[in-house]
């Protein structure tokens, strides 16, 4: 592999660089600010109870992780796959999965009942919970990564490339099938029980790490990048649409099928018909599916750029909508702990169908978590020399 | 860096002589506890108290007789959360929910029945499973507890437990038991009165003290692996069932007349 | 925790001539700790930890070094013989570990005052039958009827007045 590419940092000389980095400076220390009040307070100021136990915190955890995984596609394609138009864009597309993935982790650990005590979780495993498995699979991500970077920005490893790649493709893989199984192999929650939803995050992860891909190149492009060449509009374009009809063809199936197995039919279904139906067909079908696909079939737009930026901006809150109801909807299920009877008397509950809703502290962490990926890749953008240099 | 013969500078010295206090300090901490606790075996041994470690000798568990348990009856639940200094906060969501009660009506014949539920401490728990720190652990003898030591409050095993029987901590708590730590931002859950069952023989959890109290006597504590023992003997006569037995979880609270 | 141990070396060898308040230890009961005063400082966190797993994992509840045992002894009075809490400021936990910067990670879920006796006290049961004087086998239950009429709200507080109103106190400690 000839690198005739040159690279540079990012040179913003635009107020709207300076707009952006405010905006996310603001938007981390709102997540700081309300982590700590969480902590100081516990988790009683938040919507989160003992039977909505995971809430608005994971569903953005979640989304960046599984983002992150599917952001390295950018690079991976290039490497492991031979699409030479994916080639400018690879090292950046590194950075950027470090980056979603930090911002994730950050979430997902300031919303710990005791974030005081992240050593233990570095020094306590337990090999049977895939959680443990996760965190490993989490630093190892980041480690791949900088591993794949450095290879890609030093000459004299070139040649590894293809095998870094291909290591990185898979841990991105092994990845999202750890998320997924984190939900997957909950046998005491029957919207959870599901090997569906292995396949279903892998899907959820190409869509959004795409969409997410195109968003911040779009924003890059504003200032002094040139990264999307027409080649790779089409290509992307055309994956988009590849990835998501199979997340809906997936999801569909993973709701279809608990309305199918017996025992879950039982079961109030949140997604199909339930409280969450309405998140699910508008939010996610029609919004994250139709809509995108609509704009990129039927190309209401002039340039392929607006069109591309549209749908994955459609795409990417449909995907949101989507885990909102996969992670919050399959908790608001009661369980069925009696078959054959039905409660008619519990304290806490035990019928009845929880109702959650985030309060600004949740919104102020998840937000914040999304805005240190985006300032941290923006940050290390401006050191290294990462993206592609204007070609005349 | 390295020469062959040259003498240690005063630095060096300085160096050697810290690194050395450190080691003796590392030994000494290291050693005396072990000295310290046969120092003191000696005179402890004259209290009588239990020192053993738990054995999977025993294999504790609870037998709920429903046809006992009273629909309207709480004594259960005020017995525990007297017990292990539980009090309301009025939010029944939030709340620690070590027990509860649950009326059932069965959907062929109207047949009502009550029952508390609690933690069923499995052999196979999920909760035990899930958890990445290993907080979440079975005892030898079968009772499942959190560690909270070492619980950092992710909340799994409480999206884990097929019973709901976990609850996660919302808000400081002051004016604990002594031997009932509890505390903001970790999960807790029925412990089947471990400093109790610890603390002597015969000793019953604060939930059979309490419906016994009542004149219900619907909750037997017992050694499940004691075939001899009144819950085992029970078992054995009687109906009884584990809740969610397509789990296979193998629980050590067993209910009658289900 | 290395830190934590020089910090400590630093203030008992060479002392500390900043302005920085020495802390207000409090004297605890009885003539001696559990092991040598100069052992504890330096260690008393090593021996709670190892105290703990053997607690919370192997069920052994007689080992001395027990954090509910520092309590007791180290616990102060106010004009009421009310106790406070250990790590309220210039206690006997909160004063040391406030002049060396060490959060103490105990009291949010342990106790941080004595018990009072209890009919619930019998996780520490041992503690009566192996009491010298014999009278302490004879404790006061709360009758069931009357904990039953307590409110959820505050069940703690009045068993408490219930047990400070039938002088219970004295039946905990023997010596």
């Amino acid at each position: 592999m000839i690198d005739h590419l040159r690279y540079q940092t990012l040179k913003p000389a635009k107020v709207s660089y300076a707009l952006v980095l405010l905006m996310c400076t603001s938007l981390a220390l709102l997540g700081a600010y309300s982590a700590s009040t969480m902590e100081q307070a516990g988790h009683i100021i938040t919507g989160m109870d003992n039977h909505t136990v995971w809430g608005l915190p994971h569903v953005f955890a979640v989304a960046l992780i599984v983002t992150a995984s599917g952001a390295l596609n950018g690079a991976t394609l290039a490497s492991v796959f031979d699409f030479s138009h994916y080639k400018p864009i690879a090292r950046f597309t590194v950075v950027f999965a470090i980056s979603l993935l930090v911002g994730g982790l950050v979430v997902l650990i300031l919303d710990l009942g005791r974030p005081d005590r992240l050593i233990i979780a570095m020094t306590h495993y337990n090999f049977r919970s895939i959680f443990s498995w996760n965190i490993i699979l989490y630093t190892g991500f980041i480690l791949v990564c900088v591993c794949y970077l450095s290879v890609m920005m030093e000459k004299r490893f070139h040649h590894h490339i293809t095998v870094v790649g291909r290591i990185a493709f898979v841990w991105r893989l092994v990845l999202t099938t750890g998320t997924g199984c984190i939900f997957g192999f909950l046998v005491g929650r029957n919207m959870f029980d599901s090997f569906l939803l292995i396949p279903l995050f892998i899907a959820l992860s190409l869509v959004m790490g795409l969409c997410a891909l195109a968003m911040i190149m779009a924003m890059l492009e504003r200032w002094n990048a040139t990264l999307l060449s027409d080649e790779l509009l089409h290509s992307m374009c055309t994956l988009l649409m590849l990835f998501s009809l199979t997340l809906l063809c997936l999801s569909i199936v993973h709701y279809m099928l608990n309305l199918y197995v017996p025992s879950y039919s039982q079961n109030q279904q949140p997604a199909l018909s339930g409280i969450y139906s309405s998140m699910f067909w508008i939010g996610y079908v029609l919004a994250g599916v139709a809509m995108p696909l609509f704009v990129l079939i039927k190309r209401p737009f002039a340039t392929a750029t607006q069109r591309l930026i549209i749908s994955s901006i459609f795409a990417f809150i449909g995907c949101l909508v989507l885990l909102y109801v996969v992670i919050v909807g399959a908790q608001s299920t009661p369980k069925v702990l009696f078959p054959g009877k039905t409660i008619i008397i519990s304290r806490f509950g035990d019928a009845s169908i929880p109702v959650y809703s985030p309060t600004l502290w949740e919104w102020g962490l998840s937000a914040g978590g999304s805005a240190v990926a985006v300032l941290l890749c923006l940050v290390i953008l401006r050191v290294l020399p990462l993206l592609p240099e204007p070609q005349k | 860096m390295y020469t062959a013969s040259s003498k240690p500078t005063k630095s060096q010295t300085a160096r050697r002589h810290f690194l050395k206090r450190l080691g003796v300090l590392g030994v000494v901490s290291a050693a005396a506890p072990v000295l310290l606790s046969v120092a003191r075996g000696a005179d402890k041994k004259s209290t009588g108290i239990k020192s053993d470690a738990v054995s999977s000798k025993h294999r504790w568990g609870l037998l709920i007789d429903t046809s006992k348990c009273a629909s309207g009856c709480d004594a259960c639940v005020r017995g525990c959360h007297a017990e292990h200094g539980i009090s309301s906060t009025g939010n029944d969501h939030t709340d620690a929910q070590w027990i509860r009660k649950i009326d059932l009506q069965d959907n062929l014949t109207g047949t009502l029945s009550s029952l508390p539920m609690m933690c069923q401490h499995c052999k196979t728990a999920p909760c035990v499973d899930v958890c990445p720190t290993g907080a979440s652990f079975k005892r030898a003898d079968g009772i499942v507890l959190v560690n909270k030591h070492t619980c950092i409050g992710c909340r799994y095993c409480v999206l884990a437990c097929p019973y709901k029987a976990r609850s996660f901590i919302h808000e400081p708590i002051t004016d604990q038991q002594s031997w009932a730590p509890r505390g903001k931002g970790t999960v807790e859950s029925c412990t089947l009165c471990v400093h109790r069952v610890d603390a002597e023989e015969d000793q019953q959890p604060a939930c059979a003290v309490a419906c016994t109290n009542e004149a219900h006597s619907a909750i037997l504590f017992g050694d499940l692996n004691d075939a001899e023992s009144e819950i085992s003997l029970a078992i054995e006569q009687g109906q009884a069932h584990e809740v969610r037995s397509d789990l296979h979880l193998n629980t050590g609270v067993r209910y009658i007349d289900l | 925790m290395l830190v934590f141990v020089l910090s400590w070396s630093g203030v008992v060898e060479f002392g500390f001539a900043g302005d920085t308040k020495t802390p207000v230890i409090p004297k605890g009961k009885g003539d001696h700790c559990v092991a040598e005063t100069d052992y504890m400082r330096r260690n008393h966190m090593d021996l709670l930890v190892h105290q703990r797993d053997e607690t919370v994992i192997r069920g052994i509840r007689d080992e001395p070094f027990s954090l509910v045992e520092c309590v007791d002894c180290h616990v102060q009075r106010d004009a009421e013989n009310t106790p406070i809490r250990v790590d309220a400021k210039e206690q006997f936990c909160e004063s040391c570990h406030a002049f060396v910067a060490v959060k103490i990670d105990c009291f949010g879920c342990h106790a941080a005052v004595p018990d009072v006796a209890s009919v619930e006290n019998a996780g520490r049961a041992h503690e009566y039958e192996s009491a010298e004087n014999n009278s302490a086998r004879n404790i006061q239950w709360i009758p069931h009827k009357q904990l039953l009429s307590f409110k959820q709200e505050n069940m703690v507080s009045q068993k408490k007045t219930y047990y400070r109103n039938h002088n219970v106190h004295s039946l905990i400690k023997t010596n």
